[in-house]
């Protein structure tokens, strides 16, 4: 009796194990789950609509800081004019100060005028702001009304100037083209309308080019790369987008190489190079998908032997392409690739070339030698030939080179002034100019005046030697 | 005679004295250990352990080295500090879809609920019953982000140590005893004592 009632004990218990799921209650973590929305409709924005003109400006002055990364896309100044290289006692003279909206748009400096595409944040709207170089005086104002949310900031890319033109791109893709002198309104686009891209996390970062009488934009939606006429903003060729590359926060750079200009742009999906002239101009005449990040901010690095250097933050490291020409056509092959800790990798800004030298600030994922400015030789970007040493860290913030200093700004805007050398770090002097932080907009210096921002005001700071 | 009762009052007078003696330090001793206790609990001067999260290196111990089975560390969130990104460095493994797929999470153990609030903004919520304080998303948070998740010791869970586990093989020196009224080193809440 007892041995039945056993067995029974043992069938029943072996039956409940059996038919039991001890994860029945676990809840499988699928896609969806965080109620993502499908996206709202584009809006129709009326561009160039807001506008005033303020203030008259007769000026000597003539250099100019024309676009993102200067006049020859490298980041370093042309101008002959001696700068310092200590702040005084007092600190630095700051000629004027301005509120903007919170962001990291940059400024571009042409002929004593200063502009910069701000995000009005009161009255909503993306307006390109000019000012004085020397007083700071507000000249006019042009923009469009549109509604945004702080995203790390709003405004973040540098309008392209010409004698005639200005050139820029707001958050959400909007072009606009003005008037230089007087910001009469030309023409504008809507990117994300006209080519259902999408707009990069963050806004958008890519700042727009002005190459050869043409605005030179990365549309990355039902075309690649576009290109419209400056004067009329009539579309001259556009790019197909087979592989439907995705907008990066990374711009535009010219490049010749094998007798051809080109458009080379690291979008995310791959990175391409698209013929700027000629019968088949707007065609790719090379293109790899080896490059391929969530996020990527510095712009390539195109060095005249055919390497092209891509870089990226939130551990993508870097990657060194080597394109060939051989009878008309293109061939790309990868050299190099490696993560943030093994080599010049860089998160936001990008790398200054200097003397056959590329020099970058190394991102937060690079072990050591995190934050600091490292130098590299192109033959071998894994060996560092010098840090600024892990007492002399920085972060996301821009530098560049002028009256061979190296300017070079923290996140918390401390401006350092070093020496740019190949075989070691040498500072000269630095100075907290202002109290807020995310400095990341890019520099831009003309006629002794460097313009540089927090997330929230602009100063320009006069820094020519003679001056003092 | 007289010599005796001499010598019998000396050794009575001693044995008196070594009594009075041990009765006074032993009632000093327990006066004393009382009124020092007393002045602990009235002051607060009681310390427990705690993370400073701006010399912690994320290196995992705090996950592995506990006394506790489930470790008694973890991942707590600053909101004041996150930016709601929808690529959030703390959630997602670097090159992940932005989808909340198990196979995208940094998570070992799915730990971090994320929710859409409105566009383009993701709220990030710990839930701590499954967090087993491996500090993964505090280093993505840290690397790529504002560095909002941070680790903390939970004192309903923490034994309270004589000699912290963690603290004497924590390679940064980031966990020491604090006072027991301020247990927590919650990021925003408190200043960095030195630059580092």
């Amino acid at each position: 009796m007892v041995t039945i009632l056993l067995v029974l004990a043992g069938v029943i218990s072996l039956g409940w194990w059996l038919a039991t799921d001890p994860v029945s209650d676990f809840v499988t973590t699928q896609p969806g789950l965080d109620n993502r929305g499908e996206g709202g409709v584009v809006a129709d924005i009326d561009i160039g609509a807001v506008g005033e003109t303020l203030a008259s400006l007769e000026t000597e002055l003539t250099e100019t800081w024309p676009r993102f990364r200067g006049e020859h896309f490298d980041n370093i100044s042309s101008s002959t004019i001696p700068l310092i290289d200590k702040f005084p006692e007092e600190g630095p003279d700051i000629k004027w100060s301005v509120s903007l909206g919170e962001g990291h748009a940059g400024a571009a400096i042409y002929k004593g005028v200063v502009y910069v595409l701000d995000y009005d944040e009161e009255q909503r709207a993306d307006l390109l702001r000019a000012y004085a170089l020397e007083s700071g005086e507000k000249l006019w104002v042009r923009g469009y009304k549109i509604n945004l949310k702080r995203n790390h900031g709003m405004s973040r890319t540098v309008p392209a100037v010409t004698e005639e033109h200005i050139l820029t791109i707001g958050p959400r893709s909007h072009v606009m083209c003005v008037n230089r002198t007087d910001g009469t309104f030309n023409w504008g686009l809507n990117v994300e309308k006209e080519y259902g891209s999408e707009i990069p996390l963050w806004y958008t970062g890519q700042c727009p080019l002005i190459h050869d009488g043409k605005a030179i934009i990365a549309a990355c939606g039902t075309a690649l790369m576009v290109a419209l006429d400056m004067e009329t903003g009539e579309v001259l060729w556009e790019t197909p987008n087979p592989h439907a590359w995705l907008m990066s926060h990374s711009s535009v750079m010219p490049f010749k190489f094998g007798g051809r200009m080109m458009y080379v742009y690291s979008a995310y999906g791959g990175v391409c190079g698209v013929a700027a002239d000629g019968p088949d101009a707007g065609a790719i005449l090379w293109e790899s998908t080896a490059w391929n990040h969530q996020v990527i901010a510095p712009s390539p690095v195109c060095m005249p032997d055919g390497k092209i250097y891509l870089t990226a933050g939130y551990g993508a490291g870097a990657m060194v392409l080597q394109l060939s020409a051989s009878g008309g056509s293109y061939s790309v092959e990868v050299l190099n690739e490696y993560t943030p800790k093994e080599g010049l990798a860089c998160e936001q800004q990008t790398p200054v070339e200097f003397k056959g030298h590329l020099l970058g600030i190394l991102p937060k994922d690079a072990g050591p030698l995190r934050n600091q400015l490292v130098c590299v030789h192109p033959d071998n970007f894994n060996q560092v030939v010098w840090s600024s040493g892990q007492d002399k860290r920085f972060g996301l913030g821009p530098y560049m080179i002028a009256d061979n200093k190296l300017f070079i700004l923290s996140d918390d805007a401390t401006l350092t002034i070093a020496r740019p050398g190949i075989r070691e770090y040498i500072e000269l002097d630095s100075y907290r100019v202002l109290e807020g932080h995310d400095a990341w907009g890019p520099l831009a210096i003309a006629d002794g005046y460097l313009v540089m921002r927090d997330s929230k005001t602009m100063v320009c700071l006069d820094i020519a030697a003679d001056r003092k | 005679m007289d010599k005796q009762n001499k010598s019998k009052d000396k050794g009575v007078k001693r044995r008196d004295f070594i009594n009075t003696g041990v009765r006074l330090a032993l009632g000093v001793s327990v006066v004393g250990t009382a009124a020092f206790t007393l002045k602990r609990s009235s002051t607060g001067k009681d310390y427990v352990w705690q993370i400073d999260p701006f010399k912690c290196t994320q290196c995992g111990r705090c996950a592995t080295e506990c006394v506790k089975a489930e470790s008694a560390v973890k991942c707590v969130h600053a909101y004041a500090l996150c930016g709601y990104c929808d690529l959030c460095g703390g959630y997602f493994k670097p090159g992940a879809k932005l989808e909340t797929g198990a196979e995208n999470q940094l998570c070992p153990t799915g730990a971090i609920q994320r929710k859409f609030i409105e566009e383009p903004y993701f709220e990030y919520v710990i839930d701590e019953a499954l967090c087993i304080g491996c500090a993964k998303c505090v280093k993505g948070c840290s690397a790529f982000g504002n560095g909002s998740l941070h680790l903390q010791i939970r004192h309903d869970l923490c034994l309270n140590c004589n000699q912290c586990s963690i603290a004497s093989v924590c390679p940064s020196d980031a966990i020491s005893r604090v006072p027991a009224d301020e247990p927590y080193k919650i990021k925003g809440d408190f200043i960095i004592e030195k630059e580092v």
